[in-house]
């Protein structure tokens, strides 16, 4: 038998761990939670809330891929997402009609489009500056924004687009009951999507295990180093961003089928990425599973702020400013975001894995 | 024996080309209407000239990409709409004096008011992330939220209409031709900056040094310059400068609005790119190729206006990937 090397005896370790390790309950614990939500918390906005949060976790994953693990930024996040969510809209409603080969046809398309623009986009700048990538994709981003704003003929302009979907996701379709619960289309679209979901999430995670996905993070760490071991960091980059990209549009398109209503505001404008990089810091790059814990924050966030408004208007009707700074919570969302990239840069996730390391490590040197 | 030709009038042959180039719209446009777009667009130009220089002083010389820099220029036009707004007397007044003083008081307060918000910057957050380029988008993208939040915790959340000096106001009507006062008011002011910053930097011992700096930085800090001072102040005029752009970019547009910063960004950013980051001239030549390209293709196909810049960008950079005007380093 050839002798084995370091770095595959460490991996069987992990992988002989694997199932046995407290990660793994809380991993499965997740996905049962996942799965029984809408029967736990069976009301309408809880279960749109814990979609978002699914959906937006896989953005945030993609995101990472690019963030995390390439080292780039890209502020065509959201663009991706819109491309997905509209071909999602053109497909099903604008120009077609509500079919599963409609439905099929949307996420292809915009998984070949996303391809075309993420590689266009990266022979670009790559070749010059990372950064270029940061400055070009934000020229597009708004440049799309304006495209669906301005040709309303074609897009639906600001009015946006209602999607109707196939049989079996209709509002009105109705399977019967199951533990109290109807087992209406929208239930049938949640599971779908948390399907879909769950395949991206595992297919991103492979990716980044994978040996492709470790020249990645060489690549991140030291450009120089991993370009003298004879890796061509250009393809190697290219490749990563065009993965991210679709896994971005496929979500845009799972993002329309939920919200069955899409206009360029909540589909291609900025904020979008700008959730999406508050979420990943708060979760931690670089480490895929932190866009839950990052989009869970800012969704529970968001969907509770208007109550908390009235709650501290109701306790403090004096305190001017507090009113203003919660009318304004950006603002706060925006200097935690500083304060977490200062102090925390590895965000929740990343703090907690660098947390049990060195106390692992610790006991090693006591034992040892 | 062609290529030979080529390098001895290579400035006579791209001269002619730009104005060729310039006088290419003449095909689609009535002459008139040629020149009202033409000035218009120069003015554009040097109004984002205003804002390219800057930023790409600041990354030539800091090698910081300055996310932060639309909200600068924001906050220079929102101290300038506040200053003339309490100078409204002299706004209004129909005396070209007090017009300029108000003007020139608005300029001062915009420019110092930021440039000390440049300084804060630096200070606080850009000096603990030089040379981490994504630390950097990360953090000064965070400030810029924080900024435009602090914009409209101020001064409301809503457009405001930006006062406008009486005199600037208005046109005037020369040989049948009606040309609009204050886009050549802007145009001055623009070649005004260039030939302040060309000056500064060509001619005095800071601008040797700040030169200096962006061909090696490291070689500057050996010779014993104080380099964390350079930086700081580099930052602040840079900070400065896109005040300034804001400033006149809402008395071009008369109004303010919390999100404008983000908007003319981009066309910063496109325009240091195919100028070349790290030149002033570059960010002269590529904004007004932007402001000019805007303001035509605007007129004839008004959904195209920002794509055709993105062409000239892409374009650009496929045959000159550094800009046309990069700094040899």
């Amino acid at each position: 038998m050839a002798e084995l090397s370091p770095i595959r005896i460490f991996r069987g370790l992990e992988s002989r761990k694997r199932f046995r390790s407290g990660g793994f309950f809380l991993k499965a614990g997740l996905l049962v939670l996942f799965l029984f939500a809408p029967f736990l918390f069976p009301s309408f906005k809880s279960i749109d809330l814990v979609m978002r949060i699914v959906i937006f976790a896989t953005l945030v994953a993609s995101f990472d891929i690019l963030l995390g693990y390439t080292g780039i930024i890209s502020f065509g996040h959201g663009m991706f997402f819109g491309i997905g969510a509209y071909s999602m809209g053109f497909l099903l409603s604008k120009y077609g009609s509500p079919t599963y080969l409609n439905m099929f046809l949307a996420f292809f398309i915009a998984v070949f489009v996303s391809i075309l623009l993420a590689l266009v986009i990266s022979f670009l700048s790559l070749r010059v500056k990372a950064i270029f990538f940061a400055m070009i994709t934000l020229a597009l981003a708004e440049f799309s924004l304006i495209l669906a704003m301005k040709l309303s003929r074609l897009s639906g302009g600001e009015d946006g687009i209602s999607i109707s979907l196939p049989g079996l996701f209709k509002v009105s379709s109705n399977f019967g009951h199951v533990l109290h619960l109807d087992i209406t289309g929208r239930i049938a679209a949640y599971y779908f999507i948390l399907l879909c979901c769950l395949i991206l999430f595992l297919m991103m995670l492979r990716f980044t295990q994978s040996p492709f996905g470790r020249v990645l993070q060489s690549i991140r760490d030291n450009v120089q180093r991993a370009e003298a071991l004879g890796y061509s960091t250009f393809i190697f980059q290219t490749v990563s961003i065009t993965f991210g990209c679709i896994v971005a549009a496929i979500v845009g398109g799972l993002y329309a089928v939920w919200v069955g209503y899409i206009n360029p505001e909540s589909c291609l404008s900025t904020s979008i990425v700008l959730d999406i990089l508050i979420m990943v810091i708060i979760g931690g790059m670089g480490t895929l599973y932190g866009g839950i814990i990052g989009a869970a924050f800012l969704q529970i966030a968001q969907t509770f702020l208007p109550d908390l408004q009235k709650l501290s208007q109701h306790l403090f009707p004096q305190a001017s400013l507090l009113h203003t700074a919660m009318e304004r919570w950006l603002l706060i969302f925006g200097i935690l975001f500083i304060l977490v990239v200062f102090f925390f840069p590895r965000g929740v996730l990343g703090s907690i894995q660098d947390y049990m390391m060195r106390r692992k490590a610790g006991k090693t040197l006591e034992s040892g | 024996m062609f290529q030979a030709a080529m390098k001895k009038h290579k400035q006579k042959v791209t001269l002619i080309g730009a104005v060729l180039l310039l006088l290419l719209p003449l095909v689609a446009i009535q002459p008139k209407v040629y020149l009202t777009l033409t000035i218009a667009g120069f003015a554009m130009g040097m109004l984002i000239f205003l804002v390219a220089s800057g930023l790409s002083i600041i990354f030539g010389l800091l090698d910081v990409l300055n996310f932060a820099h639309g909200a600068c220029f924001a906050w220079g036009a929102y101290v300038g709409f506040t200053t003339l707004n309490s100078l409204m007397d002299w706004v209004t007044s129909t005396s070209l004096v007090q017009n300029i003083a108000a003007f020139l008081i608005a300029v001062l307060a915009a420019f110092v008011a930021v440039a000390v918000l440049g300084i804060l910057i630096e200070r606080v957050i850009v000096r603990r992330v030089y040379g981490l380029h994504l630390f950097q988008i990360l953090i000064l993208f965070g400030t810029t939220i924080v900024l435009e939040e602090l914009i409209r915790i101020v001064w409301g959340p809503n457009d405001e209409v930006m006062p406008v000096p009486f005199n600037f106001v208005g046109n005037w009507d020369i040989m049948d031709i009606i040309v609009l006062r204050y886009p050549i008011i802007a145009i001055l002011i623009g070649v005004l900056v260039y030939g302040v910053t060309q000056f500064v930097l060509k001619k005095t011992r800071i601008g040797l040094i700040v030169r200096a700096g962006v061909e090696n930085r490291d070689m500057v800090q050996a010779m014993g310059h104080n380099i964390s001072l350079l930086f700081t102040s580099v930052f602040a005029v840079g900070a400065g400068l896109a005040a300034l752009g804001g400033l006149a970019m809402a008395l071009f547009s008369l109004q303010v609005y919390p999100g404008m910063g983000s908007q003319y960004l981009i066309f910063a950013f496109i325009v240091v790119i195919i100028g070349g980051l790290g030149s002033v001239t570059g960010s002269l030549v590529g904004a007004l190729l932007v402001g000019l390209s805007y303001n035509y293709v605007a007129y004839l196909l008004p959904p195209a206006a920002v794509g055709v810049n993105i062409l000239i960008m892409f374009v650009i950079l496929l045959i000159k990937p550094t800009g046309l005007f990069a700094p040899g380093k």
